[in-house]
């Protein structure tokens, strides 16, 4: 089964990931940032720095990265994702501290796949994945805060705390997080057949139906997906302040979202790669940190951040209509 | 009235338009033919407005012009009707008809806006309908209508209508004809595009054929036949429009029995054998596809029993039929046929997506070893498989949403509307894969409701009228008349 001409199979390998440029465009931005704050701020080109600008940009990416899954299956977004870091960190403390460390993983895997499964059902059946998630969103947060009866749950132990601040190599645990799972999530989408079908139901639900994809079987693994990165979220942030609280992420949906729009991802579905929304992140909290260092205050930095995603969303949108 | 001469126009580095004349007088209806990509719609793009030449110029009633854009041209009395029709659904038929004409006034009671409009309607034969009701009420045929009524309404001088006809049934085209001739008769030059040969002889005076971006000077259509204009259009002898039938027929493999299904009014029984060609003849909303479409899986089977290689086989969901590998291609190709912002690879092994997979990892190998095999054997351009499906020309994105299902070695092909919107070289090339696929034991059940491509096709010919199978029989008893008549007016056939 070897193709007869083996050089022009190889040519249609390389040609056919050409379709990538978004990410590229993502790419320089990050680096003619890196060039441009190097060469105006002192402090900004160093190896710690460095490690800070990916650390900030973990937590947030992880999510971005789960969230990207959701739009490349023609979802748009889960407006639930913060609500529900929430109530995964509020079940996590509250398991942990009764019956360890273990029983609190499991258990935030177990509630975090219910919840995905759940939302999934929702989606399908609404056709609205903003309503519905929005909605879940809501019932979350107000789970969170009957379980924590609003008040601060407290987790100790050795292990917890490792996780939550550990630096193997010298680089924090949540670094490692964001990377394993950015290139897991690229592969899933990517290389398997599972990715295929979130990539293709994304590209034209219709076809993809009439093709046999079991569409709905599809937006339903996309929020699984999705609310598990948030758990591995959840469970990061409760181990590093050994604490859960019910406001947790509060106000947090925006970033995510932004991380996606900046990474260039299509709204409409079916085109770019979790790869974008990691660098979408990165090139957020790169942004962050100039201007932190630089002294901008907290809302000059939101509203930057705020037209940064507006320039960007508008170039993709303008940049995409012209390729076609 | 129009003269365009020299008009040329490049994209990029492609050459759209290199040298095209296109000369219409008032009262005289056009057509304009060409295959897709020729250059047709670029040409349409700068008589609208919507795209500016590079070279050439635009006489407008003796006078030269420059159209800047889509309001200058309406201003100038050019009007432009394109596929997608622009008829607002929710609005009333009159409101439809006089839309943008501000000479009405402020007040426009909907009664007063009926009576303006009524003399329109009546004149392409709308007169009978209530100009108060919503247009999304109405057939597409009639919104067609509606929107001939509009152009009449704003005293267009020059019309633009493209393909009008293409998703229209037999009886629906005669209307849609009557119209075009009214809007003639008025002193319109009218511009008609289309891809039915056929209706240019009945409607047209001349035709201007482009081939490659350049244009011949239009001939009387009374001084050519079908295959001169279809030599012209692609500058080649097309030897036979229909592949040779080698006489389909092994074992049975599908037998329906007295089945029913929404879209039937009388139950329907037919045995499909391995290799055979069944074309099923009607006109839109006749139930020619109804059997397709339940066979899919995507109308519940609400009487009688199907056996698939004589095994019982109840086609329940769109899932259950494509295990059962049974292949659907729907008419509408944008919406279900192809994946357009995907590129050729992804697109060709949609529906096996597990066969090119080991352990839930895509082998991409095997993807591209499948994708190729199918290309090669659609005449695919095998060095094209890493573009995108929506940049292909109709004819070829038609070929993927049939080649498609090749990879999962169907037992049957179910095609609906084989080769809608299909220029006519590309349509010759998909007949004659279909019929290479039968020759390999393939079946194959098409509905079509054009007659000649289903008597030409096909082994066995079924044609339906209102929902009732009127007869099923060799496609060497019948003729394209008595196909015709009984998809009509059976009750005169017989």
């Amino acid at each position: 089964m070897i193709p007869p001409s083996l050089s022009v199979s190889l040519r249609q390998h390389l040609s056919r990931d050409a379709g990538q440029w978004p990410a590229f465009i993502v790419m320089i931005g990050v680096l003619a940032l890196f060039i441009i704050a190097g060469a105006a701020t002192p402090s900004f080109l160093t190896f710690g720095n460095a490690l800070v600008i990916v650390r900030a940009a973990s937590m947030t990416g992880i999510v971005a990265v789960g969230m990207s899954v959701i739009t490349l299956s023609g979802n748009l977004f889960a407006l639930s994702a913060a609500s529900l870091g929430a109530f995964l960190a509020v079940i996590f403390a509250i398991v942990t501290a009764s019956l360890g460390l273990a029983a609190g993983v499991v258990a935030v895997i177990v509630v975090a796949i219910a919840a995905g499964g759940l939302q999934g059902v929702a989606v399908v059946i609404t056709g609205n994945p903003i309503i519905a998630t929005l909605a879940f969103g809501a019932a979350f947060r107000g789970l969170a805060s009957i379980l924590s009866s609003n008040g601060v749950l407290r987790i100790n132990g050795a292990a917890a705390i490792w996780i939550g601040t550990g630096r193997p190599l010298g680089v924090p645990t949540q670094s490692w997080a964001f990377l394993i799972l950015t290139v897991f999530a690229w592969f899933l989408i990517r290389r398997t057949s599972l990715g295929r079908r979130v990539i293709l139901t994304g590209a034209s639900r219709d076809a993809a139906h009439a093709s046999g994809i079991g569409v709905d079987g599809v937006i339903c693994t996309a929020l699984v997906i999705m609310s598990l990165m948030v758990a591995v979220v959840a469970l990061f942030t409760v181990c590093q302040f050994s604490e859960a609280r019910a406001n947790l992420f509060s106000g947090y949906d925006f970033d995510y979202i932004a991380a996606v729009l900046v990474g260039g991802i299509a709204l409409r579905g079916g085109e770019g790669s979790p790869l974008q929304a990691a660098l979408g992140a990165i090139l957020i909290s790169l942004l962050e940190n100039l201007m932190l260092l630089n002294g901008f205050s907290a809302g000059l930095r939101i509203a930057i951040v705020g037209l940064v995603v507006v320039a960007a969303t508008g170039t993709f949108h303008v940049l995409g209509r012209k390729h076609r | 009235m129009l003269r365009m001469q020299n008009i040329a126009k490049r994209y990029g580095a492609t050459l759209a338009l290199e040298h095209v004349d296109l000369e219409v007088a008032a009262g005289e209806v056009m057509a304009l033919l060409g295959e897709n990509g020729a250059g047709k719609s670029t040409l349409v793009k700068i008589l609208s407005g919507l795209e500016h030449p590079d070279a050439g110029s635009i006489e407008v009633n003796g006078a030269v012009r420059a159209i800047a854009s889509p309001g200058q041209a309406k201003a100038m009395g050019i009007s432009y009707v394109a596929q997608e029709l622009s008829v607002i659904g929710c609005l009333s038929v009159a409101e439809n008809v006089l839309l943008g004409d501000t000479t009405i006034g402020v007040f426009r009671s909907q009664s007063r806006l009926a009576r303006l409009a009524r003399p329109y309607l009546e004149r392409v034969g709308l007169g009978y309908i209530d100009a108060l009701r919503p247009a999304e009420s109405f057939s597409v045929a009639e919104r067609q209508l509606i929107e001939i009524a509009r152009l009449l309404s704003r005293k267009t001088r020059i019309a633009i209508l493209d393909e009008p006809t293409a998703t229209l049934s037999e009886t629906e085209i005669d209307r849609v004809k009557a119209a075009v001739r009214a809007l003639a008769a008025e002193g319109c030059a009218v511009v008609y595009v289309t891809h039915r040969l056929g209706e240019v002889f009945e409607l047209a005076g001349r035709a201007t054929i482009i081939r490659n971006g350049r244009s011949f000077p239009a001939v009387a259509t009374s001084s050519v036949t079908v295959d001169q204009l279809i030599e012209m259009m692609l500058g080649r002898r097309l030897d036979q429009m229909f592949p040779e039938r080698r006489g389909g027929g092994g074992d049975e493999l599908l037998v329906i029995k007295d089945c029913l299904c929404p879209g039937l009014t009388a139950p329907i029984s037919l045995t499909l054998r391995k290799g055979e060609m069944i074309g099923f003849a009607g006109q839109i909303g006749s139930g020619a596809n109804a059997i397709l479409k339940m066979m899919a899986g995507l109308l519940p089977i609400q009487q009688g029993s199907i056996s698939l290689h004589g095994k019982p086989f109840t086609p329940s969901s769109a899932h259950a039929s494509i295990a059962a590998q049974i292949a659907f291609c729907s008419d509408d190709r944008k919406r279900d046929g192809i994946f357009a912002a995907r590129n050729l690879f992804e697109n060709l092994t949609a529906p096996t997506i597990d066969g090119i997979s080991r352990l839930g990892v895509i082998d991409r190998t095997r993807e591209a070893v499948r994708a190729r095999g199918i290309a090669q054997q659609f005449d695919i351009d095998v060095n094209k498989l890493g573009r995108l499906a929506g940049n292909l020309s109709g004819g070829n994105q038609q070929k993927v949403a049939l080649g498609k299902w090749i990879g999962l070695d169907p037992s049957i092909l179910m095609v609906e509307e084989p080769t809608r919107g299909v220029d006519v070289g590309a349509r010759a090339e998909i007949y004659r894969h279909l019929r290479r696929q039968t020759d390999a034991g393939l079946s194959v059940l098409f509905s079509s409701s054009d007659t000649h491509e289903v008597h030409g096709l096909a082994d066995r010919v079924g044609t339906f009228f209102r929902g009732r199978l009127i007869d099923l029989a060799p496609a060497s008893t019948m003729t394209v008349e008595s196909m015709t008549r009984a998809i009509t007016h059976p009750d005169l056939a017989a």
